[in-house]
């Protein structure tokens, strides 16, 4: 059997020779056979058997299909081909595209067989047309923003208040993030409308979290494990801590002058010398209490209303060269001295 | 002897109840690891006949990872403050085993393995060297068991080339 199948492969004077031995040779074969098991024969050597060798069949399939990018049509959409973020694949991006570092005068690796183009992140799916044609599409979920709110100014006024979180993105199996529970409030101290009292309780129970640059008390929560809660959790504690403020407690009249926290210049001792000062240029002998003290009305006394506040804005913002030299003029000008001469 | 001897002074010592808590500072505990080969790891040498076959990938020394080639493994767990380190190399690690032995002998570049949301890309360069049936067929296998393995979707990106001399960067 296999003799014919050979026959097909050889060629020439070579075939016909070959032919003949094997058919000798099956012929003995037959021979051997039709003479029974009673008879054993010795085996042929096959001297030339090395020429009939069959040559494997290698299974080359010629069945590759032509690249897509040579057969796309010029106006192709490319959306189409490339819908969703893939894998750089080279038989269908129709871009000469080289990738590789080589020594200087050689091409770089092309992108066929170019594991390195595969690595990188590519944005084939993301062309400007696509883009374009996927923000016209969401366009019909999107509502117009509010007209009235037009300005940072105008969200600021009827949004005082501000919640910050974040978000977080990604590559796990999970999409939780435990930093994601985070939740930050922000509100700014002037839109609270809090009376002088109210105001200073509530900077005591804020402590730091205030910002005097900005204004801004910021409370943070992360204490929850979930962001719900933490928001919930925020939203208590500026509750508390406003209707702390607004309320007065009875050892709250105790606050003495040490536990004032800026100065108050009517209460101090600054203001008791400068009526003194000023009853004795009169030459009226009034013994004043202290409640007088403080009540008593300087404005009658000339330049009295700027010294008290160029003493005020010294013991406030500090001593700095601004402050001693308006402090200095304003004495002056009490005192009805002469202005200091540059010299 | 020096094993006796440590048998020896642990048996001795944990008769005395009070230094039973002390019992795991008197054994020896032998740690062992990898060693890092600096030097040679990640690098071929030269043949005499100048014909072993490098890739892109295996020309590149690694301390040219960023400079001249990429990572193999994209994922934000090598971020600072990423999530699920260890288990993500692991993972790496488990697919490119997997991959390397289910084509068997078809892998003609690294495994690279790249991760979106919880979503798991694995690209490579196959040789064609099976039937597109096969081929067909390991690549659903793959995805279907990697997934089940990993509880994410796993998506198979593949290109062919004929033979491995395609992917052959320089003879050295």
């Amino acid at each position: 059997m296999s003799l014919i199948i050979k026959h097909c492969r050889s060629n020439g004077i070579t075939s016909s020779f070959n032919l003949r031995i094997w058919r000798l040779n099956s012929t003995s074969m037959d021979v051997a056979a039709k003479k029974g098991e009673e008879e054993e024969e010795f085996r042929v050597l096959d001297i030339l058997k090395k020429r009939d060798k069959v040559q494997k069949k290698v299974a080359r399939r010629n069945d590759v299909q032509p690249d897509r990018a040579d057969r796309m049509a010029v106006d192709q959409n490319w959306g189409n081909v490339w819908p969703g973020p893939k894998t750089f694949h080279p038989s269908s991006v129709p871009l000469p595209i080289r990738q590789g570092y080589v020594p200087k005068g050689q091409a770089p690796p092309g992108k066929k067989a170019n594991a390195e183009l595969m690595k990188i992140p590519n944005f084939l799916h993301l062309t400007p047309p696509v883009v374009k044609a996927q923000c016209e599409a969401i366009k019909q979920y999107c509502t117009e923003w509010p007209k009235l709110l037009n300005s940072e100014e105008a969200i600021e006024k009827h949004y005082p208040v501000e919640v910050i979180t974040s978000d977080y993105c990604h590559a796990s199996p999970s999409i939780r993030n435990p930093l994601a529970r985070i939740v930050t409030l922000r509100v700014k101290l002037a839109t609270l409308n809090l009376d002088k009292h109210a105001r200073d309780k509530f900077l005591r129970l804020v402590g730091d979290r205030y910002d005097e640059k900005t204004d801004l008390v910021t409370i943070t929560a992360d204490r929850c494990p979930a962001r719900k809660q933490n928001l919930d959790y925020v939203d208590y504690l500026l509750t508390a801590c406003y209707h702390e403020s607004l309320n007065v407690e009875e050892w709250e009249k105790d606050k003495t002058e040490d536990d004032m926290e800026y100065y108050d210049w009517d209460k101090n001792a600054s203001k008791k010398s400068l009526v003194q000062w000023y009853l004795r240029m009169k030459n009226e002998n009034v013994d004043l209490k202290d409640e007088q003290f403080i009540e008593y009305d300087i404005s009658q006394i000339p330049n009295a209303e700027s010294y008290k506040n160029a003493v005020s804005s010294l013991m406030n913002d500090g001593e700095n060269e601004s402050t001693v030299n308006n402090y200095a003029k304003e004495v002056r000008a009490l005192l009805g001295l002469p202005e200091k001469l540059v010299v | 002897m020096n094993n006796s001897l440590i048998k020896l002074s642990k048996s001795h010592l944990s008769s005395k109840s009070q230094i039973l808590p002390w019992a795991a500072i008197t054994e020896s505990h032998i740690h062992t690891s990898a060693p890092m080969c600096r030097v040679v790891s990640g690098k071929y040498r030269i043949t005499k006949k100048r014909d072993r076959p490098l890739t892109y990938e295996m020309a590149n020394p690694p301390h040219y990872i960023a400079h001249r080639k990429t990572w193999n493994s994209w994922n934000t767990s090598s971020l600072k403050d990423g999530l699920r380190r260890s288990e993500t190399v692991l993972e790496d690690e488990f697919i490119r085993r997997f991959m390397t032995g289910t084509w068997h002998g078809l892998m003609c570049s690294e495994i690279i393995v790249k991760r979106q949301f919880n979503h798991i890309r694995v690209a490579a360069i196959v040789r064609r060297a099976i039937s597109p049936t096969k081929m067909y067929f390991l690549l659903g296998y793959t995805e279907e068991l990697l997934s089940n393995w990993l509880q994410c979707p796993v998506t198979l990106e593949l290109q062919t080339v004929d033979s491995f001399k395609d992917v052959v960067f320089k003879y050295i």
